[in-house]
């Protein structure tokens, strides 16, 4: 166990090292950086190289590079050039914005996907098949971000239960969670398609297995027989909901800015357009934790969902 | 002990209602406006941002300001004096206080343009305080600012956003004042989520009087459908943009108001005179006669008022002498032959995204070229690549739109122009570089209104931009809000005087 946790540990920082450096000379490798954007239309050049010599720009690029690893080993994510505050307050200021629209998100793709999966699978070519059916191709069909301007057209101008911009001014409040639910259902409904799709999928292998015929020759009921195919299938839908789980991140960037939520999102979004390089980086770490954190979890609930894979060999 | 702990829970859940009720009085008298654009700091001191200023304007007061008129008066400076050779200027300070309690006194002036001039603060606006050679107090309550030559735009930098006055004892303790700013402001800064909103409660020791609402919100939206939305169900008491289809929606509601009024901004498209045949004046005039502005102005800027040189339509400084250059594809035709531009001529034309409004003017810009026999080809460009390889660096374009926001004294708006090295269009005059020099320095009104008079009438003849106009200010309200309105030129928001009914 130990040996597993330092390969997974070093092909993390490895994986970790390789995106950072991408994206570090990436971004720089932009036109314009953040003096020229602060500058605007009216700063002269002689201003704009003293703004870069504040800013820390006009140094060589590898002496940057070797400056910023030799931070990040002592944990310092550097100062955000465009906020001026340093990185990590920024991203902590947004996380819980983006953390919970994910997490709700995920719930209610997982609830629904699943559910939807199963009961399909159960009776296919019913009814409520063909109408999963029909919802998962409507869903998987249509861009995202179409169906948080429909939502926000029905439930926030037309009937007024929620307010059309994200927040209130104070930003995520406990009682602004409620306002999260339209983003979360904007980004559940592919998600949860796609969970709906591929349960469906494994539910009808399982049903023709040999044991769910020897069940049910035992005079089982259904509801039984239903628990002993939800398990079984489990294992295969997991690297799905996994792997989606990792998505979501990218898909709260569109959500986000349909929403006009003060999430990890937007400041993606801001502090490339802001050449914010130091945040853009720190995003990207958080993005690559997140990524393998999820599939450490994926790999652990697999074992736990998988009996098989316990056995010794 | 269940029951003890849900007493308590139900106790704490009800304190919690009465709280909440509370504030839902309280937030009666907020108002709350919505913006497309959104600051970066709110330190006035290191940015050029329009958006800073605009939310700035609340919170830090300056030593003169423009008044609704559009004329420089008196603020934080009582009264000021000027010597005659125009090199002293004498301010004196009235009595106030900071948000932080600590009172105004001479000394925060002199903190604050020390700062603002000292190269490592990195003010995009440093340059419009380089005439200053020394900050003095007389005494506590009096500056004197010295001169190396006379510079009769300071003033319009002094009542400028970049001009707001700062404590001193903050300044020297180094304080964040991008994040956490103070000033003497007419309201208190409370809190800001980025990408969201900043909040504001009113300063009740304002020195002109505290305002009348008890806070101000200021909310990020850049999506203008979701501005109108958010008026319309009363989310919002003013919003900073309408989108030109939505125009007959507001004019048709009886609870909102659409406020038309002149902007600041000269929207151009830019000629880069450095490249072949543009170089040439007469090709540049006859790309403005092969334009017809007034449509560009329409289909791309909801209308305004055309110009022929680069001034705003209705400023005092625009020159009477100078018509816009009407449309004449006629004699555009005839220009460019007289040039020897050969037909079907390629032009590359860079427009700034995302700026919709000027993507959509060079759209119609080349239609209207190719009726004379010029193909512009349209690129995109993203802002910050914009910024550094078109505007900046390698000039790399033929045509490029954008606007030129407001400046309070002709000096800003004329800054580098005549001069290869200093602006983009590169137009190399030095007779003009000179004029606009002997302007900026010349203290007689007369003299210096002649002087960019002829400056002006140079830069129409010499056309090294395509002249579009000046755009309408367009912003609406509810029909509740009385008393709010936006600086001329500088198009900062005053809730000074704001009510809601």
């Amino acid at each position: 166990m130990s040996r597993y946790l330092l390969t997974q540990t070093l092909s993390f920082v490895v994986t970790l090292w390789a995106v950072l450096t991408l994206v570090f000379f990436a971004v720089r490798a932009l036109p314009g950086d953040a003096a020229t954007i602060l500058g605007g239309l009216d700063a002269s050049q002689a201003q704009l190289e003293s703004l870069r010599g504040t800013l820390g720009l006009n140094r060589s690029l590898p002496a940057q590079y070797v400056d910023y690893l030799g931070d990040l080993a002592r944990a310092d994510l550097g100062t955000s050039l465009r906020e001026r505050r340093p990185v990590v307050r920024v991203l902590l200021d947004r996380l819980p914005v983006t953390l919970t629209l994910a997490g709700l998100a995920f719930a209610l793709s997982l609830l629904v996907g699943g559910l939807l999966g199963l009961l399909a699978g159960l009776r296919p070519g019913g009814p409520f098949d063909r109408a999963t059916l029909l919802f998962t191709t409507v869903a998987l069909a249509v861009p995202e971000f179409w169906f948080g301007f429909l939502l926000i057209l029905l439930f926030a101008v037309n009937l007024g239960w929620f307010p059309v911009i994200g927040l209130p001014p104070q930003g995520l409040t406990l009682a602004a969670t409620w306002n999260l639910l339209l983003p979360a259902v904007t980004l559940a409904i592919p998600r949860a398609a796609q969970l709906a799709r591929l349960a469906r999928a494994r539910v009808l292998e399982e049903r023709g297995s040999d044991y769910v015929r020897t069940a049910r020759s035992k005079g089982l009921r259904a509801p039984s027989v239903a628990r002993h195919i939800a398990a079984n299938a489990l294992p295969g839908v997991l690297p799905l909901v996994a792997l989606e789980l990792g998505g979501l991140l990218t898909g709260t960037i569109v959500v986000e800015q349909v929403f006009g939520l003060p999430g990890l999102g937007l400041t993606i979004l801001g502090s490339i357009a802001a050449r914010d390089y130091p945040v853009v980086q720190g995003v990207t770490i958080l993005a690559v934790t997140v990524y393998v954190l999820v599939n450490w979890l994926a790999d652990l609930l697999q074992l736990a969902a998988d009996p098989r894979l316990r056995a010794p060999s | 002990m269940l029951a003890v702990s849900f007493h308590r829970n139900l106790r704490a859940f009800a304190l919690a209602a009465c709280l909440a009720t509370l504030g839902g009085s309280a937030l009666a008298q907020t108002l709350t406006l919505a913006m497309s654009a959104q600051p970066d700091t709110l330190d006035p001191q290191v940015t050029a941002a329009t958006a800073a200023f605009q939310v700035g304007k609340s919170i830090y007061d300056t030593l003169v300001e423009v008044n609704q008129a559009g004329e420089i008066v008196p603020a934080l400076a009582a009264a000021y004096t000027v010597s005659d050779d125009g090199l002293t200027y004498t301010f004196e300070l009235v009595e106030t206080t900071f948000h932080d309690g600590t009172p105004l006194d001479a000394a925060d002036v002199v903190a604050t343009l020390d700062r603002i001039r000292a190269p490592e603060t990195g003010s995009p606006k440093a340059t419009e305080f380089q005439a200053i050679t020394g900050v003095t107090a007389a005494d506590d309550r009096t500056v004197v600012v010295t001169l190396s030559q006379p510079a009769p735009a300071l003033l319009a930098t002094l009542a400028s956003g970049w001009g707001a006055i700062l404590p001193s004892e903050k300044l020297a303790a180094g304080h964040d004042f991008g994040n956490q700013p103070v000033g003497t402001g007419p309201f208190r800064f409370q809190g800001w989520v980025r990408d969201n909103a900043v909040t504001l409660a009113r300063n009740d020791a304002y020195y002109q009087g505290a305002p009348a609402l008890e806070g101000v919100v200021i909310r990020f939206v850049t999506d203008s459908a979701v501005q109108l939305q958010g008026l319309l169900t009363g989310e919002f008491d003013v919003i900073d943009t309408v989108a030109q289809a939505d125009l007959p929606t507001v004019e048709a509601s009886p609870d909102l108001e659409l406020v038309r009024e002149p902007s600041g901004l000269v929207l151009v498209a830019a000629l880069n005179a450095r490249r072949d045949y543009l170089s040439d004046p007469r090709v540049r005039r006859a790309i403005n006669l092969a334009v017809d502005t007034e449509v560009v102005m329409d289909v791309a800027y909801n209308g305004g008022t055309q110009v022929g040189t680069f001034m705003e339509a209705g400023s005092p400084w625009y020159p009477e002498a100078v018509e816009p250059f009407g449309y004449d594809p006629e004699a555009a035709r005839a220009l460019l032959q007289e040039a020897g531009v050969p037909q079907g001529l390629r032009l590359d034309m860079a427009l700034p995204q995302p700026y919709e409004e000027h993507i959509q003017a060079g759209q119609v810009v080349q239609d209207y070229l190719r009726d004379v026999g010029i193909e512009a080809e349209i690129r995109i460009v993203e802002w910050g690549v914009w910024l550094s390889q078109v505007y900046g660096g390698p000039f790399d374009f033929d045509v490029t739109v954008v606007g030129h926001t407001g400046k309070l004294d002709p000096s800003g708006r004329l800054s580098g122009i005549g001069d290869p090295t200093r602006n983009y269009t590169g137009l190399d005059d030095p007779e003009l570089v000179e004029l606009i020099a002997t302007a900026n320095r010349t203290s007689d009104p007369e003299a210096r209104a002649d002087l960019y008079e002829r400056a002006l009438v140079r830069i129409h003849e010499q056309a090294p931009f395509l002249f579009f106009g000046t755009p309408d200010r367009i912003y609406a309200r509810r029909a509740n809000v009385d008393g709010f309105w936006m600086t001329p030129l500088l198009d900062s928001f005053d809730f000074r005087q704001a009510t809601l009914r």
